[in-house]
Parts: structure tokens; C-alpha cells; sequence
């Protein structure tokens, strides 16, 4: 399957794919490990080329010449910012042979809180409790019964966006009926989780292949602690509890480079509440003096020369 | 046996009705009345085998998993709903087997998109990668429809990719099979002077022979996207060569079971029958 990427690497020489589409700090910082290390790599904007969806059949103009640089690949680290984008071109590469970071099932997975919420579960890995409803009218008993404060989530979505805690009745009535009227069809899946009061700070741990490099505490004095929405990273320490539970967490959901937000609840347990595909990372390595991007790219090199050697 | 469904249409009604002729107890569970608790035990644990019946593709999918994740035999399963629900998925899960489609190609802009019609040639067809009974299909026969419709499509917020394909002419009709099991159970000619060919867009219906290769082509469109019971459409090109056009995972039938022989209610409900048996002789 992979005869056509094969003719252009040779002796360990490996080509490095990074797409992408807005150029982030974080892609900066990649593509500067990338220089370091003296690998032939190549930035590729996700929305230059249209892509065939049978083999055989990629004849289309490529003016750039950006999808033939994609298939000569022997892996392409996924850094786009749209998550359809990601879970998309990676289903596209990994039906072509062409390992990425992340995989595909990790985005699948990482993605919609869902399939994340019950990868964790069947993996006994701690999670907020959690419930699903379909209509208004069912969502609103699942929060009455589950107590206030709740926390009402999209299945999709990031850096916060359209999280809603949920404090009495009338604020769940009426972000019920505004959400019914968000039009896409995934706002009609409820999905209610329990408010656990943390100690004004969450946990969140980098983990890469198997490790947990890096872990920061996010404090605010906000509920959401996103460091894109003011949260401010410090070092937290990387203790047993924190590193068993980020690598369960990362393997639960197929692995690769993912960032994994942990509660400390009030009996001082942790919890698992979300797993990140597309980490952004420039508020912590500062914090935490770990040179993530470094520790990225590395990874990413291991597995295109396990790609190669066909292991 | 469980029927998870929201509302009863003429499909459902149906089933009920052969789950009792053949004697076999179910029970009918509205999703729009349940919660599903991701911590701890479920009230719907109860089943051995759960027949999807959603009206909505977004519940089907994540009432599959809800139900797979507490450990319960779910027809279609979670993996088919997820594919056939999601063209971009399904033309992927054919092509990767061998069977063929219309040409397809996905795209994330605005330019991209015009690039990859202008290189199809005219017409061509845009279709939202989740959306079914043919809505905002849009046949673009020229590059100002393109930009109008992409023009369109953007305003409305529609997310990329776009699944852009060639327009396949066909007779004026399409074929739309029934797989249940490893059977092809009948097969539909769907007549329309529409390009939209779907009977719920008033497509007329009529009896199709079940040739060996509409049975070969059909079984191995179900295997790709792992369905159970799927309903297959197939597009005959000029030259007769059968093309894979869509799998839905939730097929409707009122239409085909004014022309079809048998009763296609009770053929489901065999096959329900069947997998339960598997799934008991599994846990005993």
C-alpha cells in the first residue's frame, strides 16, 4: 500500500507533513523542532486541494502541488484548527496508508464528548457523572435530579465555547430552549455532567506515546479554566495518581500527542474531564520548562520510522 | 427485545405487528422519554438485542453507543450508523472495498470547491456529508449555479468538507435495494422526472428483478459500511455498469411494500430473531 511514499524516502530519511491552516505559535514552534532536528518536512494548508475519495483517482489540479506532497508523506502531524478538518483528512490519510498524529480514532474519539466520555468509562477511568438526553423536556429532569450545579455541554467544540453551568431551574430552561434553537442537529443530544467544585484551578497533563512529559495547573478565577480564556498556567507537579490516570486517559482514547484536563474533586480525587487532540501548548512550556514541541516532534519521527519499517 | 424509536411510522407499526405474529415479546422504548446515565447501571439494560428505529440520524448514533457501552446487541450497531450516516464516511468504506461510486471529492473552500468542479466537469453534485431524504442536494449545471449555491452554502454556516460528485444520468430512475442479514430482500426502481429520485420527494416506486449482480453489489455495500439492515441505493450508468450511491442505516419501506413480494416487516424481525439466538447461545 505504501510503494508509492517508499520511492521517495530511503535509509532512515524520513519526510514529515504538518497540516495545518492557520499558523499558530504552536505550528511556529513545531516547524521549528522540525528545523532542528534537519527534517525534510513540508506545511500543507488543508484548504488548498480537493481530494478524491476513491484510490486510484487523484487526478485533480493541484496547482500548489500541495496533495502530492501530502501522499509522499511517511506521516503528517495534524494541526489543523477546525476539528471537522482533522477528523476528516486523517480518515482520508489512514485510508491511504499514511500514518498521522493523532489517528483518526483519537480525533473520532477526542472530538465529541461523548465517545470520549464512554472510551473513559469502559477503560475505568474516573469521569464526572454524566448523563444524555434527547429532549428538552427529559434533559430538564436529568438536571433536576441530578441537583444543581450542573454543567450543560456541546458534543463538539473547544476553548470553552458554549459551555454553560447550569446554577437553578430558570437558567436551565433557558439555555435549554436556546440551544434547541442552534439549528445544527448534535445541540438536540444533552449532555448534562455534574458541577464539581475544584479548587479554583484544574490539572493539565501533555501526554506523548506514553508518557506524561508535562503537567500545569490552570487557575481562574472563572469556572472555565482555558488558558485561552485567561487561565493561568503553573507548574504542577507530575505525581503518580496524575501520570497513571493521563496515560489510562490517553490510551483509552488511541494515544498519539493529547492534552488531558483533569478535576480534582472536594475528597481530593482526580477526574477526567476532557482529552484533547490538537493540544495547544504555549502557555506551558514556560511553566513547566519542557520543551513540548521538541518532545512532539520526537514522537512524531517514531512513528513515521515505525510506518517504515513496517511495525 | 427492545425497539428504541421516537416516532411510530408505518415501518414501525409494521414491525410491531411481526414482532406479535411471531410471537416473540418486545418492548418499545420512546428515546424521547429516557436518560442515559453514563456512571453506573441503566434502566434499558434489559435487552438482549435493540432494534434502532430513530427517526433521526444524530439519536440513532449516540443511542447506538449509549446502549453498546452498557454492553447490549444493538442492530444496526454504533460503526454502521456512524458510517452511513456520514457520505463522506460511506463513499471511504466503499471505495477502500471495491465497489464503485460516482466519482466524489471533498473539499474545505470556497476555491477548492470551484477548482473541483470545473475539473469534474458540469453537472455535478453537492450534498451535505450528514442529511438525508435528498435535502439540500444541489445538481450544479454551470459555474454560476456553483457559485451561487457555495455562496449560499457558506451563509448558511454549513461546515466543510463539502462532498462534491459527478452527476451520474441515469434512466430516470434509480435502484434501491433491501439487505437483511446476507440476503438482498428486494429490489426498487424509483422512477421521477426529478433528479431526486427518493420516494419521500415523490419518486414512484415498482418492482426491480434481483439480478445475481444487484445481489453482489448490494451484499458487499452492506459488508463495507457493516450494516445488517441497510437499504441500498445504486445508480445504472449509461452503459449498465452499477454504481454504490448511498447506505442508509434506518431504511424506510412503505413504498416497496406495495410492490415487493413477502412481507419485509417479518423478514426483519427473523433476522432479529436470529441474532438472538446467536447472542444467547453466546452468554449461556
Amino acid at each position: 500500500m505504501n510503494e508509492n511514499k517508499r520511492r521517495h524516502t530511503q535509509n532512515g530519511e524520513v519526510k514529515v507533513g504538518v497540516l495545518c491552516s492557520r499558523i499558530r505559535v504552536e505550528e511556529k514552534l513545531l516547524i521549528q523542532a522540525l528545523q532542528e532536528r534537519n527534517v525534510s518536512f513540508q506545511s500543507i494548508d488543508s484548504r488548498d486541494f480537493a481530494l478524491a475519495l476513491g484510490q486510484g483517482e487523484d487526478s485533480y489540479p493541484d496547482p500548489t502541488k500541495s496533495l502530492e506532497t501530502l501522499q509522499e508523506c511517511d506521516v503528517v502531524l495534524i494541526r489543523c484548527l477546525s476539528h471537522s478538518r482533522a477528523y476528516y483528512l486523517s480518515r482520508w490519510l489512514e485510508g491511504r496508508g499514511i500514518p498521522t498524529v493523532s489517528s483518526h480514532q483519537a480525533i473520532t474519539t477526542c472530538g465529541d464528548k461523548m465517545l470520549t466520555s464512554t472510551a473513559l468509562r469502559e477503560a475505568d477511568v474516573p469521569i464526572p457523572n454524566t448523563r444524555i438526553a434527547f429532549t428538552r423536556e427529559t434533559a430538564l429532569e436529568a438536571i433536576e435530579e441530578m441537583n444543581y450545579p450542573v454543567v450543560l455541554k456541546p458534543l463538539f467544540g473547544s476553548w470553552g465555547r458554549l459551555l454553560a453551568r447550569i446554577n437553578d431551574r430558570c437558567a436551565a430552561e433557558a439555555v435549554l430552549e436556546h440551544k434547541t434553537r442552534l439549528g445544527d442537529y448534535t445541540h438536540g443530544v444533552f449532555y448534562i455532567q455534574e458541577y464539581v467544585e475544584k479548587p479554583g484551578r484544574d490539572i493539565r497533563s501533555f501526554v506523548v506515546g506514553d508518557r506524561t512529559i508535562a503537567a500545569i495547573y490552570r487557575q481562574s478565577s472563572h469556572w472555565i479554566t482555558n488558558t485561552a480564556r485567561g487561565g493561568e498556567a503553573t507548574k504542577c507537579p507530575i505525581t503518580t495518581e496524575v501520570d497513571s490516570l493521563s496515560r489510562a486517559a490517553a490510551r483509552a482514547v488511541g494515544g498519539g500527542v493529547v492534552a488531558i484536563d483533569l478535576l480534582e474533586d472536594p475528597d481530593g480525587r482526580l477526574l477526567v474531564n476532557e482529552v484533547n487532540h490538537t493540544p495547544e501548548f504555549r502557555n506551558s512550556i514556560d511553566a513547566t520548562g519542557v520543551d513540548i514541541p521538541g518532545e512532539i516532534i520526537d514522537h512524531v519521527l517514531e512513528v513515521a520510522m515505525k510506518g517504515k519499517s513496517g511495525c | 427485545m427492545g425497539v428504541f424509536c421516537s416516532r411510530v411510522r408505518m415501518e414501525e407499526k409494521k414491525l410491531f405487528s411481526a414482532f406479535r405474529a411471531q410471537g416473540i415479546p418486545f418492548e418499545r422504548v420512546d428515546v424521547r422519554r429516557q436518560i442515559f446515565s453514563l456512571n453506573g447501571k441503566n434502566p434499558t439494560e434489559r435487552f438482549d438485542v435493540v432494534l434502532i428505529r430513530c427517526l433521526s440520524h444524530t439519536r440513532s448514533l449516540y443511542v447506538a453507543k449509549m446502549l453498546e457501552h452498557h454492553g447490549m446487541r444493538v442492530v444496526n450497531g454504533h460503526q454502521c450508523i456512524a458510517i452511513c450516516g456520514d457520505k463522506v464516511l460511506t463513499t471511504m468504506a466503499l471505495r477502500e472495498n471495491k465497489i464503485p461510486t460516482p466519482r466524489t471529492t471533498m473539499t474545505f473552500s470556497l476555491e477548492s470547491s470551484l477548482m473541483a468542479m470545473e475539473a469534474m466537469g458540469y453537472p455535478v453534485v453537492i450534498k451535505p456529508a450528514v442529511g438525508s431524504w435528498g435535502r439540500l442536494m444541489a445538481k450544479v449545471n454551470d459555474r454560476e449555479s456553483a457559485e451561487a449555491v457555495l455562496e449560499h452554502k457558506l451563509a448558511l454556516g454549513h461546515d466543510f468538507p463539502y462532498y462534491i460528485q459527478e452527476f451520474v444520468e441515469k434512466p430516470g430512475r434509480d435502484i434501491r435495494t433491501l439487505v437483511v442479514g446476507e440476503k438482498t430482500v428486494y429490489a426498487v426502481y424509483r422512477e421521477s422526472q426529478h433528479w431526486i429520485t427518493n420516494t419521500a420527494r415523490g419518486g414512484e416506486t415498482s418492482l426491480c428483478p434481483v439480478t445475481p449482480e444487484i445481489d453482489r453489489i448490494s451484499q458487499a455495500a452492506a459488508r463495507a459500511v457493516k450494516g445488517e439492515i441497510v437499504a441500498v441505493d445504486l445508480l445504472e450508468k449509461a452503459d449498465g455498469e452499477l454504481l454504490v450511491n448511498e447506505v442508509n442505516h434506518t431504511p424506510e419501506f412503505h413504498g416497496a411494500s406495495k410492490v415487493a413480494e413477502g412481507d419485509i416487516a417479518s423478514t426483519i424481525i427473523k433476522y432479529i430473531k436470529e441474532v438472538r439466538e446467536i447472542e444467547r447461545g453466546r452468554t449461556l
